[in-house]
C-alpha cells in the first residue's frame, strides 16, 4: 500500500507524525516528509492511523 | 417513526426536540443520547434541520464537501449572507485559496516561533493565580489568557483589545437560528464587522501577524481588502470558543482530581488530556451544512437544500466510536474528536488553540495538586456552549 499525501492541504500540524513517528516527521521547515511511502503489515495500519487523525485529511492510504 | 418512500428508502425519523431552547444548550447531552438512538440524521420540526448526531456520519459530513456545503453554517440567512465570499462559508475550489490565505498566518508551522512566549504567559498567569489561593477561573484564566494571546498576535490595541470578548461571543451567538439571542446580539457583531472594515495597517502592532496580513495586501499576495476578511475571521471564530474550551480545562481537572493527577505523574499526556477535554465538552453545539443533493444516510433520504445541523458533542459521545463515552479519561487521548471538525474546514485556528491550551494545561499540571471548585455557572447560548463563572474556591499547590 503508499501513503499518499495532499501537499497543498497539509497544515503543518503534525499528529500523523505523533501517531506514526516511524513513517513520517515534519522537517525543520514544519514541511511534512513521508520517510516511506510504500508500507505494508503493521506499517500499513500505522500508515492507516495517522492518515485518521490529520485533521484536515491531506493524508490517505490506497 | 419512518415513513416509507420511494425505492425502498425511508425519511429520517423525527423528533419535536427545539435544538436552541434554553434547557437543551445549557445541558444539551441527553437529548444528543436521544437523538443519537432516534437515527444517525434525525429532522427536528420545530428548527426544520436535519441534525448529524452519530460520530461516523458527522465525520463522513465533514469530508464530504461535494454532498454538504459550507454556504449555511449558520442557521439564518442573515448570518449566512454576512458570511458570504469567507473561506468558513465557501465551497472548493474557492474556499482552497481562500483557506490558504486564513491558514499562512496561523498554521502551526507560522505559529511555531510563538511556542515559547505562549508556554512563559500561561505559566506566569497560572503562577499569580496559584499564588492568590482562590479566583474566578474563568475571568482570570479562561478569558484573560487567550485575549491576550490572540490581541497580541494580531496586534490590537486600545478600545479593540476592550471590545475583544464581548464582539468574539456575539460572533458566534448571530449563528444560531432568529431566536431572541440572536437578534440582540447581531448590532454588537455589527460594530466588528464595522471596525474589520474600515481597520488599517496603522491600526495593528508593527510586526504584528495581523500587520503581515495588510502588507500582504499590499504586495498583492492576497487580493485586494481581504485583510480584514481575515482578521474578522480570526477574531469571530478563535475568541469564544477557545475562551471555552481552556475553561473547560479547568472546570474538569477540578472535578477529576485522579484525571489532573494522571497528567501530573505523566507529562506526556498534556496533549491527550486536552483532546480529552474537548471531546468531552464540545465548545460548539451545532453546525450548520446545505444538502447540495439528496443524501442517503443508513437508507434515509435528506432532501436536496436541506439544512443540516452537525452535532459535533453528540458524535464525540457516540458510544459506537468511544468506549465509556461519557466518562472523562485523559489516557484515551481521542485524537480523532469531532470538536475541531474535520477535513478541509477543519478548524483553521487549531494549531493555536492546541498552543495554548497545552501551556495552560502544562503550567497547572506543574503547579497545582488540586482545584477544588465551586459549582460552575452557564447562561444560553446558541452555538458556543461555555461556562460564564467558575470559582476556584482553593488552589492546593504542587
Amino acid at each position: 500500500m503508499k501513503i499518499v499525501l495532499d501537499r497543498p492541504r497539509c497544515e503543518g500540524h503534525g499528529l500523523c507524525e505523533e501517531a506514526a513517528p516511524q513513517l513520517m516527521h515534519l522537517d525543520d521547515e514544519g514541511e511534512l516528509v513521508l520517510d516511506r511511502e510504500d508500507v505494508d503489515g503493521a506499517d500499513a495500519a500505522l500508515a492507516k492511523a495517522a492518515a485518521r487523525v490529520c485533521p484536515v485529511a491531506a493524508l490517505r492510504v490506497a | 417513526m419512518a415513513a416509507t418512500s420511494l425505492a425502498g428508502m425511508t425519511n429520517p425519523p423525527t423528533s419535536d426536540i427545539d435544538l436552541f431552547a434554553d434547557e437543551v444548550v445549557l445541558d444539551p447531552y441527553p437529548v444528543y443520547a436521544e437523538l443519537r438512538e432516534d437515527g444517525p440524521v434525525v429532522h427536528l420540526r420545530r428548527n426544520d434541520v436535519y441534525a448529524l448526531t452519530r460520530y461516523d456520519v458527522i465525520r463522513g459530513a465533514l469530508a464530504d464537501w461535494e454532498s454538504y456545503s459550507s454556504t449555511s453554517i449558520a442557521f439564518n440567512p442573515m448570518a449566512n449572507d454576512a458570511l458570504t465570499g469567507t473561506s468558513l462559508a465557501s465551497d472548493p475550489p474557492v474556499h482552497t485559496r481562500l483557506r490558504a490565505t486564513l491558514t499562512e498566518n496561523l498554521s502551526p508551522r507560522a505559529l511555531r516561533g510563538l511556542q515559547g512566549r505562549i508556554e512563559a504567559k500561561a505559566d506566569a498567569l497560572v503562577a499569580e493565580l496559584v499564588d492568590k489561593g482562590s479566583f474566578e477561573a474563568i475571568d482570570a484564566l479562561a478569558r484573560a489568557f487567550p485575549l491576550e494571546v490572540v490581541a497580541d498576535l494580531i496586534g490590537f490595541r486600545g478600545h479593540v483589545r476592550e471590545n475583544m470578548l464581548r464582539w468574539g461571543q456575539a460572533a458566534m451567538q448571530v449563528l444560531g437560528p432568529m431566536n431572541q439571542r440572536t437578534a440582540e446580539n447581531f448590532p454588537i457583531a455589527g460594530e466588528l464587522y464595522g471596525w474589520c472594515s474600515e481597520v488599517t495597517a496603522d491600526d495593528l502592532e508593527e510586526g504584528s501577524v495581523g500587520r503581515g496580513i495588510f502588507d500582504a495586501e499590499a504586495q498583492g499576495a492576497i487580493p485586494p481588502n481581504t485583510a480584514g476578511h481575515i482578521i474578522h475571521q480570526y477574531l469571530g471564530a478563535g475568541v469564544d470558543t477557545t475562551v471555552a474550551a481552556i475553561g473547560n480545562v479547568v472546570a474538569l481537572f477540578g472535578s477529576h482530581p485522579d484525571q489532573l493527577d494522571l497528567v501530573r505523574s505523566d507529562p506526556s499526556l498534556v496533549p491527550g488530556a486536552f483532546n480529552e477535554v474537548l471531546r468531552f465538552w464540545a465548545p460548539v453545539h451545532a453546525w450548520g451544512r446545505r444538502a447540495v443533493r439528496d443524501v442517503e444516510i443508513d437508507g434515509a433520504v435528506v432532501p436536496a437544500g436541506a439544512q443540516i445541523a452537525i452535532l459535533f458533542g453528540a458524535g464525540n459521545r457516540d458510544p459506537r466510536h468511544y468506549e465509556n463515552a461519557d466518562t472523562f479519561l485523559v489516557e484515551r487521548g481521542p485524537a480523532d474528536h469531532l470538536s475541531f471538525g474535520y477535513g478541509p474546514h477543519g478548524c483553521a485556528g487549531q494549531g493555536l488553540a492546541r498552543l495554548e491550551a497545552h501551556a495552560v494545561i502544562e503550567a497547572l499540571s506543574r503547579r497545582v495538586k488540586r482545584l477544588v471548585v465551586g459549582p460552575e455557572v452557564r447562561v444560553p447560548s446558541n452555538i458556543t456552549r461555555s461556562i460564564e463563572e467558575l470559582p476556584v474556591l482553593e488552589v492546593i499547590p504542587a
